[in-house]
């Protein structure tokens, strides 16, 4: 049944690589418009291939054999070019050097934006905006390639920042940032949830996802919980029976 | 015995302020030591500096006494063992297990003894289901496990880890920590391990060496860990 409000919606999701195992089991959701699920679990259950599937690279760029539905505001993905997809979803991949294409900062930020044709004030104004919560902006001239990876890292996040999409999907945004990159993240993030922005994160370390509104536990390609953290954070036993506290 | 930087210097050809300015710092056989600062403060350009792949401007590298200018990579890293911090610049086999033989092959290890260790790290890090897969297959976490496992079963004296838990679950994260404290004790392996991760730090680590800020030159800073082990 769709839920109400619902940004995503995925019922019954079933993936398997070619020539590999099905990674994903019958996997249903529903995440309401403007929330913030943070997608939990051992490396290996799936949490990357469900992002994947949600952006559309799964199956049009990556392959393999999905079934079940997915709905973005409403509408299924399937047979949506992935180009149409981005203007609604924008995904930050675990590995920022897969995502960086050009040679300035400021250009890489202003890359996405200039492809959905937006003015150049509009490009403007989210650079700025985006530069202002990565504390970027003494780096605006700088090559991406001679970041530290910390700062490719955040670099990676900005660029999807300036989409500002309907749904943001980033698959472990914490890692390699120090604590000062990370609550620049989370509070980047804050910021556009105020705004109504639907986001999924993938997080292996559930202590930084504490502020989430819900939490996806995944095991082996199957959820096991979906709602509030501080309720699943009471079942001790659960979460350590699973390897995951 | 120990793994030396000595008043190192070291700019980028297109940097505007050095990275390093005066560093030194000892990392000694039988010591699991952090090494952190904020983003872009120099911590992955130090480590490559101690594995010879960069050369400082000034300043020297000593590896249980011997300047490192005067070794080949080769040389280099038959003693110290490197862990990247981006999994996929560093896999470049066919199978998870070539990529696990690689290292030990080129130690001129028999075939007892590699498939020894290859058998032991694969049970060890949960990737024994995985041996004929393609390493580009596996995901992140999986690739960082798999460059773990192949580098430790290497055992070197030495071991640079650049943001070893990055990847890793909490589960995986202590089964490295708990092997580093073995190979610490038993192997007198001297380990670096770049982190951001707090928790991994305060629970294995024995001293902590802070770098200065991005941009800056202040010498680093060394303090004992709050958990004493």
């Amino acid at each position: 049944m769709m839920g109400i409000n619902a940004a995503v919606e995925v019922r019954n999701l079933d993936f398997t690589y070619e020539e590999g195992p099905q990674i994903l089991h019958r996997v249903s959701f529903s995440l309401p418009q403007g929330s913030l699920t943070a997608v939990i679990g051992l490396s290996g259950c799936g949490k990357s291939t469900l992002c994947h599937c949600l952006c559309g690279l799964i199956p049009q760029a990556l392959g393999g054999e999905l079934s079940g539905e997915i709905l973005l505001q409403g509408h299924d993905i399937s047979g949506r070019p992935l180009a149409q997809l981005a203007q609604t979803i924008g995904l930050v991949m675990q590995n920022p050097d897969l995502q960086l294409v050009t040679t300035t900062v400021e250009d890489e930020l202003a890359f996405a934006p200039e492809n959905l044709c937006l003015s150049p004030a509009e490009i403007a104004r989210r650079i700025e905006r985006v530069l202002a919560w990565l504390n970027f902006e003494h780096l605006r001239l700088a090559s991406p390639h001679d970041l530290s990876g910390g700062q490719k890292r955040l670099l990676a996040i900005g660029a999807v920042l300036t989409l500002e999409p309907q749904i943001l999907v980033l698959d472990e945004p914490m890692s390699h940032l120090d604590q000062q990159g990370q609550k620049l993240v989370k509070d980047a993030l804050l910021a556009l949830l105020k705004e109504g922005c639907t986001i999924i994160m993938v997080e292996h370390d559930w202590q930084i996802a504490t502020f989430a509104d819900n939490w996806l536990v995944m095991i082996d390609g199957r959820v096991s919980y979906f709602g509030p953290p501080a309720d699943i954070l009471q079942d001790k036993d659960f979460l350590l029976q699973h390897n995951l506290l | 015995m120990a793994l030396e930087a000595k008043n190192l210097y070291f700019k980028y050809p297109k940097g505007k302020k050095a990275v390093l300015s005066d560093f030194s710092a000892s990392f000694l056989p039988g010591e699991l030591a952090a090494l952190t600062g904020a983003n872009g403060c120099g911590k992955t350009t130090l480590t490559k500096i101690l594995l010879g792949i960069l050369q400082p401007q000034q300043g020297l590298v000593l590896l249980d006494g011997r300047n490192i200018a005067e070794l080949t990579l080769a040389e280099v890293g038959r003693s110290v063992g490197y862990v990247m911090q981006n999994p996929a610049q560093q896999l470049f086999c066919t199978s998870v297990e070539k990529e696990m033989d690689y290292g030990l092959l080129n130690l001129g290890l028999s075939e007892e003894e590699r498939e020894k260790r290859i058998n032991y790290y694969l049970e060890y890090f949960q990737l024994s289901r995985h041996r004929k897969s393609f390493p580009f297959h596996l995901s992140l976490g999986e690739q960082q496990r798999l460059l773990l496992a192949a580098v430790l079963a290497m055992k070197p004296r030495y071991l640079i880890l650049d943001e070893p838990t990055a990847y890793l679950d909490v589960y995986r994260r202590r089964l490295l920590g708990e092997h580093l404290q073995k190979i610490r004790t038993e192997l007198v392996c001297g380990i670096i391990v770049v982190s951001h991760d707090r928790d991994f730090v305060g629970e294995y680590c024995q001293r902590e060496v802070v770098m200065p800020g991005a941009g800056m030159v202040e010498n680093h800073v060394d303090s004992p860990q709050r958990r004493a082990l």
